[in-house]
């Protein structure tokens, strides 16, 4: 698997930096696309593919967002289930959750992920900075 | 006359401490325009990042809601498939009130619904903090509310990045419509 999907960051959506080569994903900066479907499809489609192929491979996924508006805060959700999905069929999957530290609201919402993370490892923490 | 009328106009806005003002039809290029001049004021303000992240999140989701539900709407005939085909009205103002910033927005919706939004804003003003998560975990997981386009968790994040209880109140224009105007101050 020696594939990579990235799109760079714009105003309003995150950039994403899927590298499957290096089972290494993240998604990075802040996310209220105008059309959330829109931006959040392609994602899931490689991620679908990425996954399915992974077994029992392993995978890290960093989320490194400082804004998230409430209609993204549910595609991010999906992207958790589909981890979690993988881990529960054997992928050994840490998801990391990067928080700026002087918004709790973020730490809240990443707590609440990482709750309905029944097989992925969840890893809550701090931004360096 | 035409100086004086306009001044007056500012005036009045200024003597109640807002900002920014917005009047008109909504569209998702409106919310980055603005949304990128209230970054730039807050930072030279030296708003702290929490505020500052806060009282953005409120500005997008007050700006959305407008955008999405709004009953005021002009629609184009449809000769191509895009861009939209529909502008929906609504009015926003950013101010300082005692040291809060304060999102002021308002549109019109449909006095059929007036009961259902008010029913579902009480009980989300209401809530501690607590509930508010656990509500926000159900709904995530849940489908769209019945008339809602969004998620439905529009209004949640509003109170969870609120220092205070929001406001809001309706005020019938016609037998048809109903003004509807939140207040969330951070």
């Amino acid at each position: 698997m020696m594939w990579k999907f990235e799109i760079p960051a714009t105003a309003r959506t995150p950039e994403v930096s899927f590298d499957f080569g290096e089972n290494h994903l993240k998604l990075a900066g802040e996310s209220y696309p105008e059309d959330v479907t829109e931006f959040y499809n392609p994602l899931f489609n490689a991620l679908d593919t990425y996954l399915a192929k992974l077994g029992k491979g392993k995978c890290r996924f960093d989320f490194e967002l400082i804004y998230l508006n409430s209609s993204s805060a549910k595609a991010i959700m999906m992207l958790m289930d589909k981890l979690d999905a993988a881990a529960a069929n054997g992928a050994s999957i840490d998801v990391f959750w990067h928080y700026d530290k002087e918004d709790d609201t973020m730490q809240e919402l990443g707590e609440e992920f990482g709750e309905d993370l029944a097989n992925a490892k969840f890893h809550l923490e701090k931004m360096a900075g | 006359m035409l100086a004086p009328e306009l001044f007056d106009l500012r005036a009045s806005l200024q003597r109640q401490g807002i900002i920014f003002a917005y009047s008109g039809y909504v569209t998702e290029t409106v919310l980055s325009g603005v949304g990128e001049a209230l970054k730039q004021k807050l930072t030279i303000d030296d708003a702290d990042t929490k505020t500052l992240r806060s009282v953005f999140a409120v500005f997008v989701e007050q700006m959305q809601n407008i955008i999405r539900y709004s009953a005021e709407i002009e629609e184009r005939q449809k000769k191509t498939a895009s861009p939209p085909t529909e502008i929906r009205y609504g009015i926003l103002t950013i101010g300082q009130e005692n040291g809060d910033y304060v999102v002021h927005a308002g549109n019109l919706v449909a006095r059929s619904d007036v009961e259902r939004i008010r029913a579902r804003l009480s009980k989300i003003r209401d809530m501690t903090k607590e509930e508010l998560r656990a509500l926000h975990k159900e709904q995530l997981r849940a489908g769209p509310e019945q008339g809602s386009k969004g998620a439905g968790l529009g209004f949640m994040e509003i109170a969870r990045r609120s220092s205070k209880p929001f406001e809001f109140d309706f005020s019938d224009i016609n037998h048809e419509y109903a003004f509807f105007s939140l207040k969330a101050s951070v």
